[in-house]
């Protein structure tokens, strides 16, 4: 009797236990929801404020006293301050002239320097470039030499926003950092860069020559986007030479900055090296002559048209030669009797090319 | 004058907005493309900015509008970088000028008065 009594005792008191865990759990998910759901709020409203006092500073207008000691009251919240670096930057991207020294002007006024600061030194990742974005956006020139150290991260993200902002205060100087550069420099990054340099100083080629030697792929194939970028005649040869590299990728972009910077000797060059390239550079090669445009291909093409073993080097030759305007001899080689059906199908593919 | 500004930025919208106001012009907001489009058939406006990239609608779709409706009204295409082939699309279609954000608003403001002079 006494220990079914004992068992009873016990069996409540675990289902008591269990249901006043049930309740934390759910006064937890509940406070925890009203918690986001007021973060969320904020920020809405927030942006609202935010945005306001950024167009009122670009358009050169004041605002009210009530809605000025609303937005310090605000400032004195960390969340508040760091939403509205974010917004700023972001604004900052938006607009150019007056407008941007308006937004960057701001960002010294209220003293957001600390936030991003802040935000460099913290571990995570996305954070340390967050603050380099921001740092850099807003041009704390101070900020430089730890943003420097951050080209060694081994962190991706962080030391390609590291690289970004080396380009963003110093422009093509800042490209430095590729002498060294022994990962891979990706696609998107590449343009990135390319897109904030906006000239190139006298005198950087000798630079510009140690980058087209690098052992680093992409930092050859970087280099040959800015020679086309610029249109940097002088590298041509170092260009050139690049044709026996021993990635095809470098060599497929070497064949596009040759026709970016073509001379008089582009086409006979391309003639003399097409039958030691592997097929994806001869492509590139025929894409080049056809933007050319240049009659010194013809007799070439006609030669890879009838007599090269590749279907894609003959439909491309046929394509080229179009554009030269050997449409008729095109016809006419293709209603000759000894002319095989491959042929025939690849001109009238070529000449339907036209046509479309 | 009556300006219509089509464009989904609210700050871009706001700051634009203020800006012609203080020029003196009336001016209507539009944050989507077919929003614009429903406008550009109610009133006539005497200019018109426009974003290219906007929900629902974009410039383009715009332009074609106003070319549908026979509407004879100068329009400037404000663009992002990487959208060249889209910005001559834009002027097959009729687009009386360009920018490319980032932007200056005090220069669109000079563009518009250029064009509501001619």
């Amino acid at each position: 009797m006494s220990f079914h009594h004992i068992v009873l005792h016990e069996l409540i008191l675990a289902i008591v236990v269990v249901l006043i865990l049930v309740l934390l759990l759910i006064i937890t998910v509940l406070g925890y929801s009203f918690y986001s759901y007021r973060i969320l709020h904020n920020r809405h409203s927030w942006k609202q404020i935010i945005e306001y006092k950024i167009m009122e500073r670009v358009v050169g207008s004041d605002g009210n006293d009530e809605q000025d000691r609303e937005f310090s009251r605000h400032l004195k919240e960390p969340s508040f301050r760091i939403l509205f670096l974010e917004i700023l930057v972001d604004s900052g991207r938006k607009f150019s002239g007056t407008a941007k020294n308006a937004i960057n002007r701001l960002f010294y006024d209220f003293k957001l320097e600390d936030e991003a600061w802040r935000k460099l030194r913290q571990r995570k990742a996305y954070l340390v470039a967050g603050g380099i974005q921001e740092l850099a956006e807003m041009k704390v020139e101070a900020a430089i030499p730890e943003i420097k150290a951050k080209l060694n991260d081994d962190r991706t993200v962080v030391y390609q926003e590291a690289q970004y902002a080396m380009v963003t205060f110093r422009g093509y100087e800042g490209l430095e950092f590729l002498t060294h550069f022994d990962k891979p420099l990706s696609d998107w990054q590449q343009l990135r860069l390319l897109s904030s340099i906006h000239h190139i100083p006298e005198l950087s080629d000798v630079q510009a020559y140690t980058w087209l030697k690098s052992t680093n792929d992409s930092v050859v194939i970087f280099t040959l986007r800015l020679i086309r970028k610029f249109r940097l005649m002088a590298f041509y040869t170092a260009v050139y030479e690049l044709l026996d590299h021993t990635s095809t990728s470098v060599r497929v972009q070497a064949i596009r900055t040759m026709q970016a910077i073509e001379n008089s000797a582009t086409i006979s060059q391309f003639i003399a090296c097409f039958d030691q390239q592997p097929i994806d550079v001869q492509l590139e090669i025929l894409k080049s002559m056809k933007v050319a445009r240049s009659k010194e291909s013809e007799d070439f093409l006609k030669e890879q048209l009838w007599n090269n073993a590749a279907v894609s080097i003959k439909i491309h030759s046929a394509e080229v030669l179009v554009v030269l305007g050997e449409g008729q001899y095109l016809r006419e080689i293709s209603q000759k009797a000894d002319t095989y059906d491959e042929l025939i199908q690849i001109i009238k593919h070529a000449l339907q090319e036209k046509k479309c | 004058m009556l300006i219509l500004i089509a464009e989904d930025d609210e700050l871009i919208l706001r700051t634009v907005e203020h800006k012609l106001v203080k020029e003196g012009h009336e001016v209507v907001l539009t944050r989507n493309g077919q929003e614009a489009i429903e406008k550009i058939k109610e009133s006539d406006f005497d200019l018109i900015v426009t974003d290219i990239m906007m929900p629902f609608a974009s410039g383009i779709e715009i332009l074609s509008a106003i070319k549908r409706h026979g509407k004879k009204v100068p329009v400037i295409v404000l663009s992002s970088m990487g959208q060249e082939e889209v910005v001559v699309d834009a002027f097959d279609l009729g687009a009386s000028d360009f920018m490319v954000k980032p932007f200056s608003p005090n220069e669109l403001i000079l563009r518009i008065k250029r064009l509501t002079i001619k």
